[in-house]
């Protein structure tokens, strides 16, 4: 290396006279008066100094190679570009994803779009009538989330599946208020060091200080005011960033929230001792579906902890392609953390189990680096779901093998520091672990209309203004008294169809100008679905729980 | 330094980054083995890792660098990344002088979890940003000297003394080996550790050999 990169040994070194890039620090201060604390922006507009030999390679690790020039410039300016002016000139796949970063894909399968529009419909139907469905047709909601959410509809079902969508209505404006309130210090300093490292090349998230990143840390802020004995993990900006891409900040929240107490409680906990026992049950139960891997690994000697910590933690969202990430979670939020082992399990099987496989990992390092490098083909969206819906790895043994791993621990290690509650192993068992009575879950309309104008399509009267009065008073008087499962259940009005949210009358407020209700906010102005208002008329569900509609093998 | 080709080795050395989130540890990781640096680089979570193979002298050496979680709870999973480093560098942000404050606590980790001998260099990453220094080089100093670490100040940004930060600490390490040789030469044994034994590889072998001092 010898002269050119000399620079003097010990003290400071006496670098390359580059311009001095300006360090902007955003005050963070605005939190006392309600305002989301901003990212600390370093506003660094010439990163690359040139250093003595030369041009650098390239200031964006996981560009492929061979962007040109222009390009990487561009890129290289993304943090400090603000929102308004920065996407021109990117091409951005349909996850949000820059084109030619690492999260962008190729490439991909698209659904026909008849099949897509009738899975929308099924969804809705589902996603209306929620608790029947639940209750009756569990199955047919796993299938179909084997099947794949519709992307438009997504950020409800997720919300649903999870409890989030009750957990908001059960605390109506708590998030407002842990959004107002000023947070630890030391968390926050934390978070706001991890801002600009999620996701940076999905348009959401890339620009600095930016509504994507404000709102990723009132997420993780609030979470921190939330459980304040558990604080912040860094592997839930990751979590919360996925679930921002899909639903607002306060659903976002409620969501993360249920991942964290309900899907993997003690993940993100101090210790972090349930992701250390999850490793061996990953490795423990890696014996049964691949011996091969499971004989290498052992051999190598080589930690679970050192493979599976980001693939658990993150529920894989910083290892697969996208198309993948989000079927996975689909599947994750119906039937819980046995999803995250298998794809685990068939991650580890198809790496390593075969002979010709580990002819290339002689070695722990090798073996490892195989890990963090998979075929794309082993993680394409098609072939992984099909692997994952089709191993036969179940709750029980995975509660099994949890109670052997927890009894090795108390031998070897003592008791465990942290209890957590126990883990509830996906949508239903999480529905049903949920104290009664709870509110019926309503839907949200998409558009909110005046209590008495007739909805397109409805075949009733409008109402009176006195009975449309008289259920604003009910809703104001059972949400002051937090008994809004005492309302009645709205009465099925046939042929309602306004925008694509089958929505009975009673369940539309005015709007309240001192009182926003963010519990009636749903995300369905990013479901699209309501442009097509006048297209299908969606009939409520008595028909749909007892018809005979033909299962869609292939819808 | 000059590169060697990837397969062509005489010994590998495991180096691990250590120190608080956000001081620059997995830029300082990509700049020293990609040549390469991102402001928004991700967060790290688990376990990241990388090679470099440098000379130093006639020996071919494989730096395999380890780069983990800053934060204070990923602590409790870091005994496996610990295992068989001969070398860390112990990394602060100069201009966060909290992130020096604890550099005391990073050295005691990282004498629990590693061994006694492990070379250990303290860094101040992120020179280039000369207006918002927290923290004195001389004081830096002072502490590595009583402390018996090397010390450099980085720019993982813009390139200044990386290379020679990692060369240092290669260097040092692989002066305690050659010494270790030398001794168990004279007494005829072979030195054994928590890794695998080391063995020079014999001629036209390839396989590297993992050093434990």
């Amino acid at each position: 290396m010898g002269a050119a990169r000399g620079r003097g040994v010990g003290g400071v070194g006496g670098g390359p006279e580059a311009e001095a890039p300006e360090v902007a620090e955003v005050a963070a201060g605005a939190e006392a008066a309600g305002a989301a604390g901003m990212a600390k922006s370093r506003g660094e507009n010439g990163p690359r100094a040139p250093a003595a030999e030369g041009s650098l390679s390239g200031t964006r690790e996981s560009l492929t190679p061979g962007s040109d020039a222009a390009a990487a410039d561009e890129l290289s300016s993304l943090g400090s570009d603000s929102e308004a002016n920065g996407f021109a000139e990117r091409r951005i796949d349909k996850f949000g994803f820059i084109v030619g970063s690492q999260g962008a894909e190729g490439a991909l399968e698209e659904i026909p779009l008849e099949v897509l529009r009738q899975r929308e419909s099924k969804w809705l139907d589902m996603l209306n009538n929620w608790d029947k469905w639940m209750a009756k047709k569990h199955k047919k909601i796993r299938l179909r989330c084997q099947k794949g959410i519709p992307p438009s509809l997504r950020g409800r079902a997720w919300q649903y599946l999870s409890g989030g969508k009750v957990k908001l209505q059960q605390n109506p404006g708590k998030f407002d208020e842990l959004d107002m309130s000023p947070g630890d210090p030391k968390w926050l300093d934390v978070i706001e060091r991890d801002l600009h490292r999620q996701f940076p090349f999905h348009e959401m998230f890339v620009s600095r200080g930016g509504h994507g990143q404000q709102d990723l840390f009132r997420v993780l802020k609030a979470y921190t005011l939330y459980r304040p004995e558990e604080g912040y993990c860094q592997a839930q900006a990751p979590i919360a960033a996925v679930l921002l891409m899909h639903m607002p900040a306060e659903q976002a929240f409620w969501c993360l929230v249920q991942i964290c107490e309900k899907y993997l409680p003690g993940y993100y906990s101090e210790k972090l001792e349930a992701i250390q026992l999850d490793g061996e049950i990953l490795f423990s139960l890696l014996q049964k579906v691949s011996p091969v891997a499971h004989k290498h690994l052992s051999r190598q000697k080589i930690d679970p902890l050192l493979y599976m910590t980001e693939w658990f933690m993150c529920a894989f969202a910083r290892t697969l392609p996208w198309s993948s990430v989000l079927r996975v979670w689909d599947m994750f939020f119906c039937e819980g953390v046995k999803i995250i082992f298998r794809v685990g399990l068939v991650l580890l099987k198809h790496a390593l189990g075969s002979p010709e496989k580990l002819k290339a990992c002689q070695g722990q390092y090798e073996t490892i680096e195989q890990l963090r490098s998979l075929s794309p083909k082993i993680m394409q969206e098609a072939f992984l779901v099909q692997e994952v819906v089709e191993l036969p790895v179940t709750e029980r043994q995975i509660e099994r093998e949890h109670l052997i791993q927890l009894r090795r621990w108390q031998e070897t290690r003592g008791e465990l520091q942290c209890c957590s509650l126990p883990r509830l192993h996906g949508a239903k068992a999480i529905l049903e672990a949920e104290p009664g009575p709870r509110p019926t879950l309503q839907p949200s309309p998409s558009i909110r209309l005046p209590p008495d104008a007739p909805l397109p399509g409805s075949k009733g009267k409008p109402k009176t203004p006195k009975q449309s009065q008289k259920e604003k008073e009910q809703w104001e008087q059972a949400k002051a008294s937090g008994q809004l499962d005492k309302l009645p259940t709205p009465s099925q009005a046939k042929g309602a169809a306004a925008a694509g949210d089958a929505c009975p009358p009673q369940d539309v407020l005015p709007r309240d100008a001192a009182h926003q209700d963010p519990a009636l906010q749903d995300s369905a102005s990013q479901d699209p679905a309501h442009h097509r208002s006048q297209d299908s008329v969606h009939h409520c569900s008595q028909e749909s729980l007892t018809s005979q509609e033909s299962e869609d093998t292939y819808l | 330094m000059g590169n060697r080709t990837e397969e062509d080795y005489n010994f590998v050395f495991k180096v691990v980054l250590i120190g608080e989130s956000g001081v620059g540890k997995t830029n300082l990781l990509s700049r020293f083995t990609r040549n390469e640096f991102s402001h928004d680089s991700r967060t790290t979570i688990g376990v990241e890792f990388s090679t470099r193979t440098v000379m130093l002298g006639t020996a071919a050496i494989k730096a395999q660098i380890w780069d983990t979680a800053g934060l204070e709870r990923y602590r409790a999973i870091t005994s496996a990344y610990y295992r068989g480093a001969v070398g860390a560098l112990l990394v602060f942000d100069l201009t966060k002088h909290q992130t020096y404050a604890v550099v005391e606590r990073w050295l005691k980790e990282l004498y629990d979890h590693a061994e006694a001998t492990i070379v250990v260099m303290l860094v101040g990453n992120k020179s280039d940003l000369h207006q918002a220094r927290e923290v004195p080089t001389e004081e830096a100093r002072m502490f590595a000297e009583n402390n018996g670490l090397l010390f450099l100040e980085t720019s993982a940004l813009d390139s200044t003394n990386v290379e020679l930060a990692f060369e240092t600490v290669l260097k040092e390490i692989f002066t305690k080996v050659s010494k270790q040789r030398q001794n168990s030469t004279r007494t005829n044994a072979i030195a054994l550790g928590s890794a695998q034994a080391g063995q020079e590889p014999g001629a036209g072998q390839k396989r590297a050999c993992c050093i434990s001092l």
